[in-house]
């Protein structure tokens, strides 16, 4: 078996001051559509045209990704909740029969014995 | 079924940035690069001709970056013909790149290749697998609607850098597969600051199909790779919690040997489970050439159902999507591949989801035109198929695949 070593990397590669690519501006420009759709609370701060290095464009990257998926987890997690049970028409028309046959108590009486207490 | 075939439970995908075959791959003998290449020059703006040289540097050579956009290619690949039935002679590189900085001779480092030995990892498995000599792009155009041939069989029409509106009916690869269960897709970005490349759309309706480098080096360690998986490389430089990351995608002026380090990365992940290694096949393939020159003229191809306007080519001409981008570097990994294999058949990234789609899914409808009629590099044996066309055609499994550290 043949083993092949992979030489390093040079430290001064790393540049995360360099200005950022037509590839990279187009990516921040597609992650600022994305991040419009999102709502409010999903948005950062940061504003797509004053990204200048690729360092800024990795971090506003970041944010709207990071963003994406919260809404999404969130807006899944909605989803998972039991939503509380409604009662049904039978149910409500149930209700409304038993309430008119209640004596009806009139406000002022209402007033009175809560002065009492 | 032959046995690696029998065997293959996952397609995974790495591709990388703007690199042309000749550019990467050239210095490799015997595979149809530079030794193949006769006489091939192209003329500066002097009139000079210039020849390709063993001069590629890692870093700082190539800028300004390349102009690869739909008319800067044009030029590279008919020189400077507009006439109707003009033939692709790949003889305007040189002054394609002359037009970025009118400086003649910072434009003959367009025509730079990389000795073999500055690429110890790429052109290892180049020659230990199966290299494709006739890959190319899938529009002579730039990133995004390239890598949209790969993840769709179609760029819609589009041959620019503009957002990717999808439309009905075509479904993503990833789609096809989660929609078919027990079938699994992912798509791994290297991390979130890097994140995907070309489809922000599908980020944005379907994140769960998304997954970090992190997870895909998980997923490998534990054997829970998806059937298909894409890997993305990291397209920044940044600041991590974890430390400084460098880009890896190879797009210039990013450092070449960074991207060398992180295909031996995806490949060592794979080849370091056992059982994954014997049951994986891994294709790397660069998604455009990024201006730099290759000497093979690309081929025509079936058009696909849309056209792109001469507004939108910036050409004054339409384009019917009816001819292929210029070469790029493509090598299928496995250890059912004899060692030397070299695939002289023509394919582009529509071949990736044509691929997967009939690997896994069989007949499916609805298809691109451009997808339905690329070539298949896996495909299921069957009476009617020529074994000929199977790359992972042993018998029984290699051992002696190389290791990289």
């Amino acid at each position: 078996m043949v083993v092949i070593r992979v030489p390093k990397v040079p430290d001064d590669a790393y540049n995360p001051d360099r200005p950022v690519s037509g590839l990279l501006k187009m990516q921040i420009e597609h992650m600022h559509e994305a991040e419009k759709r999102l709502p409010t609370r999903y948005r950062n701060e940061i504003y797509p045209n004053a990204i200048k290095t690729e360092g800024e464009a990795a971090e506003y990257i970041r944010l709207v990704t990071e963003g994406i998926h919260e809404a999404h987890a969130d807006a899944a997690a909605r989803r998972a909740k039991p939503a509380k049970k409604r009662k049904g028409v039978i149910e409500i028309a149930a209700v409304a029969d038993e309430r008119a046959e209640r004596p009806i108590r009139s406000k002022a009486k209402k007033r009175k014995s809560g002065k009492k207490n | 079924m032959p046995p690696g075939l029998d065997a293959l439970k996952h397609i995974v995908v790495l591709m990388m940035e703007n690199r042309s075959f000749d550019h990467m791959l050239g210095s490799v003998p015997g595979i149809g690069g530079i030794d193949d290449a006769g006489a091939f020059s192209n003329p500066d703006t002097t009139g000079a001709p210039v020849t390709p040289q063993p001069l590629a540097e890692f870093q700082s050579q190539l800028q300004p970056d390349p102009d690869h956009h739909f008319p800067a290619v044009d030029l590279q690949i008919f020189g400077e013909n507009t006439a109707p039935g003009r033939v692709a002679n790949m003889q305007g590189f040189v002054k394609s790149y002359y037009n970025q900085q009118q400086n003649v001779a910072h434009s003959h480092e367009i025509l730079y290749y990389f000795k073999q030995s500055d690429l110890p990892v790429l052109t290892t498995l180049a020659t230990e697998f199966a290299v494709f000599n006739r890959w190319f792009a899938s529009i002579p155009g730039p990133t995004i609607c390239n890598r949209a041939f790969a993840h769709y069989g179609t760029s819609f029409g589009r041959v620019d850098m503009n957002l990717l509106y999808i439309n009905e009916p075509f479904k993503s690869i990833y789609d096809r597969l989660v929609g078919a269960p027990p079938h699994t897709s992912k798509l791994y970005y290297y991390d979130t600051a890097s994140s995907t490349m070309e489809i922000t759309n599908l980020l944005q309706h379907q994140p769960e199909v998304f997954g970090t480098f992190d997870q895909f080096l998980s997923d490998c360690e534990h054997g829970t790779l998806p059937d298909y998986s894409f890997v993305e490389p990291n397209y920044s430089d940044h600041d991590t919690d974890t430390g400084e990351e460098v880009a890896n995608d190879q797009h210039p002026d990013h450092n070449v040997r960074a991207g060398e380090l992180f295909i031996a990365s995806v490949y060592n992940a794979i080849k370091g489970n056992a059982a994954l290694w014997a049951n994986t096949a891994l294709l790397i393939v660069y998604d455009e050439h990024g201006g730099i020159f290759d000497h093979v003229a690309p081929p025509a191809c079936v058009p696909d159902q849309f056209t792109a306007t001469a507004n939108d080519t910036g050409t004054g001409q339409p384009f019917a999507f009816d001819r292929l981008g210029v070469r790029v570097p493509a090598i299928l990994v496995s250890p059912w591949i004899p060692k030397g294999t070299i695939v002289s058949r023509v394919f582009d990234h529509a071949s990736i989801p044509a691929t997967v789609t009939k690997f896994f899914l069989g007949d499916y409808s609805p298809r691109s035109p451009r997808e339905t009629s690329a070539d298949v590099f896996i495909e299921p044996q069957g009476p009617a198929v020529d074994p000929a066309r199977n790359l992972l055609s042993l018998d029984t499994m290699r051992t002696d695949c190389p290791d990289f550290e």
